[in-house]
């Protein structure tokens, strides 16, 4: 509210005092918790948490009903099948068929399910015409490979009674140690034990039973009867659950031994290390929740779901890391409790090792379980991205700068911010279309009246390269004359409610239908839709952004579809929640590929609801966070767990989306921003216009140079993306994913790496901080990135200067980072600008870095088109070698990259001999004779650095070359 | 035009001695004449010829560099590290240059930004020779197009002269119409003063008049019909009830046409509460919705079938049958004088009695205070006479208030600032519109913007007249720098409140032009607008100066 002009009278004042107080109030208590259920109001939640409670009660008293039969066991081409029996009194017992599979990759999947709903063999009641099965088709969204069987994994012959050990992995050094009664399962790398499952006792499979009246009277409850309060129908807010297939849900407890720490299950707005939920100082009372939804004005530093989910946890402690994927897409609750075992119990702490149970359940579906076992961070993320598929490889435009806001409101609106950062000269790439640039809300329509020329602004768009990215959601306006709408009904391809009618509900536009994307042929249709023919009013630079597809349903159930609804193949929509968001992106993704026919281009989506394997197609962000410093410094951990979650291309609103952000408050967050792998600004429609050039200086310059600190640096975020996209790598990396042997910076979740070029940078996210105290974990030497200010000393927090104009930033000794430092006004025009190399030396006077290049576009990257080079400083000298593989399109780009040079080559910390250096051989690949380059060594005072330029080494980026000093 | 011919002379003699490198301005030519090249601001720093547009930026001003963007990077927009930083780390780092220097042959010069050197996009806006673009990265070519552009900037040039010499003219005209109309004020303001002595005088008279009339007329009130008291009474109150049943009748047909509105209002919030989105985040209609469900709760019901009733009876006209018999009290003989009044109201309803005291009085006031119903004087009956010697004079009277706040009006109409040489008097009331989007909107000078929507639905105000004041404008000078410029702006506020925002205000800044025309509506933040309007009483002769050589 700071800077509105003065007003005239002492009424106005008062009213606008009162405003401004309810400003200050309304952030972070508005969330509305009574749209969303607790876990004792959500019934399968309640029961299983109910049955922990009872089985930790019971305690050794008490015994699992579940029992492998040792009779069913086989075990054929790495897999092996049982039967889990479950009793339910003494002579009825339930069969619950059992895969583990042991995979070629050494990850094992576990996989339990139920005979009788398999058959068929039920009843649903109400007529239901729902499938019968436990959903297990989460597969076919999620999976794209690493499920060969391993061939090697066989089964130990030399075993106690009631026990089958299975040994697989690396060199057979895993071991799957299977208990026959109770059931359950140990996982062993290396003799030891990193993952049990019932270890606890919570496996809990709710068979199907048949709803059974109680006799007229007879309402007392037998003791030892189950209470059916939750069995049936279920009522929340006014809308009632009609579940056909009563009580279905699974559960299970996985147990980390001795590990302190468990991270992701994101999308939550809490700290990167998960913490406890059944109460306690400091610990959450709930557990935490995947059950995808718009959450408006969402909390700080709770488990209440969000609007994505990634079922993915990694257990990780000094040396070792560990991880479990719960492939399920029905609601879910994961409880964490951490326990301590002391070794010795008078001397508390020394010898004592924390154990951390997790305890998961599932409204519906199967128990699907992936185990792995590291034992680096770095194969969690490259196994999980076998499964679910490596970061998309995007266009190089998405990771440079995106300017957005609810909404630019005509074309011409457009067009002015597109001069108006050129006159300013701050540099962007794409510009963002919400709602409002639509007809009456209807996808697919331009407003006629406010964007007449929609290809006029584009094209102006496209003269320096820039983007346009525009709205398009899965609600389609139930409206006769929209043919959108009218074929979407007309071919049958929308959602349906509980009885097999188009499900109609609210959103955006009034009455809306969504598109089934389960169904084959609604997918068709979708992808047809995004053609330049049918989508009128688009060009090749139009990119789709997917919102409100967890889906957001403003009258319906928490904000989203009733649970009854059916889609394709009569699945329930209680069983395809989770993954329903990427069905969408899917279709989007599929539709943007090739929009002309020969115009194959990589698609670029942002989807808001996201699952397991959206990384593949698309980006995400946090959702609608507030102009608040504590949302600024969520931002950071929640950009983290999504990024050692397998899903790294993730940014939150820059400025915060509600309210209005003071300039301190903007400025900090764009310093933050440049450091989300997604970095867009957005704003909510009732906020002030914060176009960076609209900000007053010197915040306006600050501002400005923080986005051109991002656009000097996209060489390396373009190599980091590369990495993620072959090998899951996080694009910025926390503290345990970068020292997973510092037992210290394992909770550090305010500070990251930028890829592997040592970059680390701790943003400050806090109001009136002018320093940062960044934890160094190692004995490397930390240099300031702009002033070479030497920080050295591991394992403790260094104070960093950092006025409201720096960005707090240290390179760690031993890296080679590239970097681009000509602005332009958008990084498709640096295309041709040459590299300037920093070559930050370690202890041992050497450096290593690589550069990932292509022409940022198409897929020609997959038949070769690109340079990979990997910079490497020893022996006071400079080489840059080719680590990529050629292909049919070597040649070509490389040829096209030819006169792309190195301009500038830095040398931090360079031995004092150098001094009286002049100049420097150049041996270039292909030159007959070696040339030279002049060198200029620069002292340093007051704990800088000294440092040494090489002018104009004049080497080709592609090439091999080497600079001898 | 001493400046350029010595330029010239320079330039010339430059030339023969050596060659102009790559981007550089003939003004700037001086300084690479010399070897070994010294940078411009840093004469402390030598470097080798070769060093000069060599795409390595040497300089800390960027002058080795004329050519090419190696520079671009030195400005207050970019972070600078040690390493790429140019010299000393204390030495201040601000570019010498305007930027790229394109020749333009067949048009004008112009310097382009640095950054857009060699990028790989033919900027001909600013060089339409394409000489920005010589390293032709990535394959690009820029054909010179400086025969055509320039060739069409002085066809617009020309236009723009003639435009100019047009706005001017109208400048002068407005300035003249300005100067007819305060001249025309003034006329008024004597001529006013003149007529209101001249009826200032009538109106004493008339009083005097009316004074004498009502002494005459006193004593008469008493001869009524049949002479009595009582009768007399009567008549009196006869009149004033029906007088009462009018105003009641009158009241209920306002309170009938509130209550409808009412329910018309109560359906749209109840339909406004089902249809609203919860999820969008409006404080005001979370705010409404949640007031109107407290008052729904409330239940208040605005009907009253039993009260209606009573009004009906009240409402019937006096006869023998309902209501008072008036015939029976206006003959009656003049025997019990003292207690008619009691009488009276024995002979009245109980219910007419306490409604018409209490309730029609309280609401015909309540009415009245707001302006629905006009304030009537309650007078007893009088002669005609009278009554039109009292209207003459307060007509009289009125007249003179009418003409002193006309002549006030004028007196601050005078006071007003009218901006330089009042010469916005000429425009005020002179309406605009302009369509963008969804709306049409609308200037009127000084006195309002609107912006009437196309779709239907109700205009909204967008401010009014508040004052002629000035903003600062960021404009670029020909090096591509931001410099403030001062504009003149009028002020207008207090508009239509928003919902959940503040009252609409604009501000219309002004630029010289032909005509009076709205460029651009923007709405820098919920419902404050600016507008870009032309005009020409801002032009200058300077700004923008007209080419006379073309003329």
């Amino acid at each position: 509210m700071a800077g509105r002009r003065p007003l005239s009278t002492c009424w106005t004042l008062f009213l606008s005092l009162v405003i401004l107080l309810g400003c200050f109030i309304i952030p972070g208590v508005s969330v509305k918790h009574e749209n969303f259920k607790k876990c004792s109001q959500s019934g399968f939640c309640k029961r299983n948490r109910a049955y922990a409670d009872d089985v930790s009660a019971k305690g050794a008293s008490w015994s699992s009903p579940y029992e492998l039969d040792s009779s069913s066991i086989q075990f054929k081409d790495g897999q092996l099948q049982g039967t889990i029996l479950k009793s339910i009194s003494a002579e009825e017992k339930v069969k619950l068929p059992l895969v583990v599979s042991f995979l070629e990759s050494g990850v094992a999947r576990v996989v339990i399910d139920e005979e009788k709903r398999i058959n068929g063999d039920i009843e649903l009641r109400h007529n239901s015409r729902a499938r019968k099965e436990r959903y297990n088709e989460s597969e076919k969204w999620v999976i794209v490979g690493g499920l060969e069987l391993s061939k090697s994994a066989t089964v130990e012959s030399e075993t106690e009674a009631g026990v089958t050990k299975v040994l697989y992995g690396p060199e057979n050094a895993y071991q799957a140690v299977i208990r026959h009664a109770p059931f359950d399962v140990e996982f062993k790398r290396d003799g030891q034990t990193h993952v049990q499952l019932n270890n606890k006792g919570y496996l809990n499979m709710e068979h199907w039973r048949p709803k059974v009246d109680a006799p007229e009277g007879d309402d007392e409850q037998k003791p030892e009867q189950e209470d059916e309060g939750t069995w049936w129908e279920e009522t929340f807010g006014g809308n009632t659950d009609s579940k056909p297939r009563g009580p279905e849900s699974v559960g299970l407890d996985i147990t980390f031994p001795g590990y302190n720490h468990v991270f992701g299950i994101p999308e939550h707005a809490d700290s990167m290390s998960l913490r406890e939920t059944r109460g306690g100082s400091g610990n959450h009372d709930e557990p935490y929740r995947l059950y995808n939804a718009d959450v408006f004005e969402y909390e700080l530093n709770s488990p209440m779901t969000l609007y994505g989910a990634i079922p993915l946890m990694q257990a990780h402690r000094a040396g070792s890391t560990v991880g479990v994927f719960w492939l399920n897409a029905a609601e879910t609750w994961i409880d964490i409790v951490k326990t301590t075992s002391t070794a010795n119990p008078l001397s508390l702490g020394v010898g004592s090792k924390m154990d951390t149970q997790s305890h998961w359940f599932s409204e519906a579906g199967q128990i699907d379980l992936f185990v792995f076992l590291g034992p680096t961070p770095q194969e969690i993320s490259k196994k999980y991205g076998e499964l679910t598929g490596y970061t998309q490889l995007p266009q190089h435009f998405a990771i440079a700068y995106h300017q957005c806001r609810w909404n630019y409101i005509t074309d011409e609106d457009v067009k002015d911010v597109d001069r108006n950062f050129d006159k300013y000269q701050i540099p962007y790439d794409v510009i963002w279309l919400d709602l409002e640039y639509l007809d009456d809300r209807k996808y697919f329509v331009w407003d006629p009246l406010t964007f007449p020329n929609p290809i006029g602004m584009e094209e102006q768009l496209d003269d320096t390269e820039r983007k346009l990215v525009v709205l398009i959601d899965p609600h389609i306006k139930n409206k006769e004359k929209y043919a959108i709408s009218e074929e979407l009904q007309s071919k049958n391809l929308a959602t349906l409610n509980k009885d097999g009618e188009i499900y109609e509900g609210w959103c955006w536009p009034g009455s809306s239908h969504w598109v089934d994307c389960f169904n084959p042929e609604a997918r068709k249709w979708w992808k047809s839709l995004f053609k330049y023919e049918k989508f009128k009013g688009t060009l090749s630079n139009v990119f789709i952004w997917n919102d409100m597809n967890e889906p957001s349903v403003f009258n319906g159930p928490e904000t989203t579809m009733p649970k009854d609804n059916l889609h394709h193949g009569n699945w329930e929509h209680r069983d395809i929640h989770n993954v329903n968001g990427i069905t969408l992106v899917n279709a989007t993704y599929d539709g943007l590929l090739e929009r002309k026919k020969g115009e194959l281009r990589r698609p670029f989506i942002l989807t808001r609801s996201y699952y397991a394997g959206a990384q593949r197609m698309s980006a995400m962000w946090t959702g609608d966070n507030q102009a608040t410093w504590e949302h600024l410094a969520m931002s950071l951990p929640m950009v983290l767990n999504n990024g050692i979650s397998g899903f790294p291309f993730a940014g939150a609103d820059v400025g915060g989306f509600f309210h209005n952000p003071s300039k301190d408050l903007l400025t900090r967050w764009y310093q933050t921003g440049i450091w989300y792998p997604f970095f867009r600004a957005h704003a909510h429609i009732d906020t002030r216009r914060r176009e960076p050039y609209l900000i007053s200086e010197p915040h306006r310059s600050i501002i400005a140079q923080a986005i051109r600190l991002r656009y000097q640096l996209l060489p390396a975020w373009y190599t980091a993306f590369h990495e993620a996209s072959v090998n899951g790598t996080p694009i910025v990396r926390p503290q345990f994913y970068a020292h997973p042997s510092d037992e210290a910076g394992f909770a550090i979740d305010d500070q990251l790496y930028l890829g592997s070029t040592g970059i680390l940078t701790k943003p400050v996210v806090s109001e009136g901080t002018t320093t940062a105290e960044i934890y160094i974990a190692d004995d490397e030497k930390y240099y300031d990135y702009f002033d070479y200010t030497v920080y050295q000393g591991g394992g403790k927090r260094h104070t960093v200067p950092a006025p409201l104009e720096k960005v707090p930033i240290l390179m760690q000794g031993g890296h080679v980072i590239p970097r681009k430092d000509r602005p332009r006004r958008s990084s498709g025009l640096m295309k041709w600008d040459p590299y300037t190399l920093v070559v930050v030396l370690d202890k041992n006077s050497e450096a290593d870095g690589t550069l990932y290049v292509d022409d940022g576009e198409t897929f020609d990257y997959e038949r070769g088109a690109y340079i990979h080079r990997r910079f490497h400083y020893q022996d006071s000298a400079l080489s840059s070698e080719d680590i990529g593989t050629q292909g049919p399109k070597t040649a070509d780009y490389q040829k096209a990259m030819a006169n792309v040079r190195v301009e500038r080559v830095v040398v931090v910390d360079p031995p004092k001999e150098w001094q009286e250096k002049t100049i420097v051989t150049v041996i270039e690949d292909g030159a007959k004779i070696a040339s030279t380059a002049s060198i200029e060594y620069y002292d340093q005072q007051g704990g800088k650095a000294p440092y040494a330029v090489v002018k104009n080494p004049n080497v080709s980026i592609g090439k091999n070359w080497r600079i001898e000093f | 035009m001493i400046l350029p011919s010595v330029l010239l002379v320079g330039l010339a003699a430059s030339a023969v001695a050596k060659e102009r490198p790559r981007g550089v301005g003939p003004e700037f030519a001086k300084f690479y004449k010399d070897e070994p090249f010294t940078c411009i601001s840093h004469p402390s720093i030598q470097l080798p010829p070769s060093s000069v547009n060599d795409d390595y930026c040497d300089c800390p001003d960027g002058s080795d560099e004329p050519g090419t963007a190696a520079c671009a990077h030195l400005s207050p927009n970019t972070a600078l590290s040690a390493g790429d930083r140019p010299g000393s780390e204390d030495w201040e780092v601000t570019l010498a240059l305007p930027g790229f220097y394109c020749k333009n042959k067949g048009h004008r010069p112009a310097y382009v930004p640095f950054q857009r050197v060699n990028d790989g996009i033919c900027d001909y806006g600013l060089c339409c020779d394409g000489s920005d673009e010589w390293a032709r990265v990535g394959g690009v070519q820029c054909e010179d197009r400086c025969k055509e552009i320039g060739k069409e900037w002085r066809r617009d040039e020309e236009k723009r002269a003639k435009s100019m010499n047009v706005a001017l003219k109208r400048k002068g005209e407005m300035l003249d119409a300005a100067g007819r109309q305060r001249v025309e004020i003034e006329e008024n303001i004597r001529r006013l003063g003149d007529e209101i002595r001249g009826l200032e005088v009538k109106v004493v008279g008339m009083e005097g008049e009316l004074e004498e009339l009502e002494k005459r007329e006193r004593g008469k009130v008493v001869a009524g019909k049949k002479g009595g008291k009582v009768n007399v009474l009567a008549g009196v109150a006869r009149g004033r009830v029906e007088e009462l049943r009018g105003a009641l009748l009158e009241v209920r047909k306002g309170r009938d046409e509130a209550r409808s509105r009412v329910r018309e209002l109560e359906e749209i919030l109840a339909t406004f509460k089902v249809e609203y989105n919860p999820n969008f985040n409006d404080e005001g209609v979370k705010r409404a919705v949640r007031s109107w469900e407290e008052y729904a709760a409330r239940g208040v019901s605005v009907d009253n079938e039993a009260r209606d009733r009573d009004l009906d009876e009240i409402a019937k006209p006096d006869d023998d049958s309902s209501g008072v018999n008036w015939e029976l009290w206006e003959n009656e003989s003049d025997a019990c004088d003292a207690d008619a009044v009691a009488q009276l109201a024995a002979y009245l309803p109980p219910s007419l009695v306490s409604f018409i005291e209490d309730k029609v009085v309280a609401v015909r006031s309540f009415l009245e205070d707001n302006g629905v119903l006009a304030k009537k004087d309650g007078t007893a009956s009088e002669t005609k006479a009278v009554t039109e010697a009292r209207d003459a004079l307060n007509a009289a009277r009125k007249s003179v208030d009418d003409m002193k706040s006309q002549m006030q009006g004028h007196k601050d109409d005078l006071e007003t600032d009218y901006g330089q040489d009042s010469i916005f008097r000429a425009l005020k009331g002179v309406c605009i519109q302009k369509d963008a989007g969804e709306y049409t909107y609308e200037h009127c000078f000084l006195d309002q913007t609107r912006q009437i929507p196309k779709k239907g639905g109700s205009t909204a105000r967008m401010g009014s007249f508040v004052r002629i004041g000035s903003v600062t404008v960021d404009e670029l000078n020909e090096s591509g720098e931001i410099v403030p410029e001062e504009r003149v702006a009028i002020e207008y506020a207090k508009g239509q409140t928003c919902w959940n925002g503040p009252a609409r205000s604009t501000t219309v800044v002004l630029q010289c032009g032909e005509e009076n025309e709205i460029l651009k509506i923007a709405e820098d933040e919920k419902c404050v607008y600016s507008m870009l309007v032309t005009t020409p009483a801002v032009c200058s002769g300077e700004n923008p100066p007209p080419n006379k050589d073309e003329l």
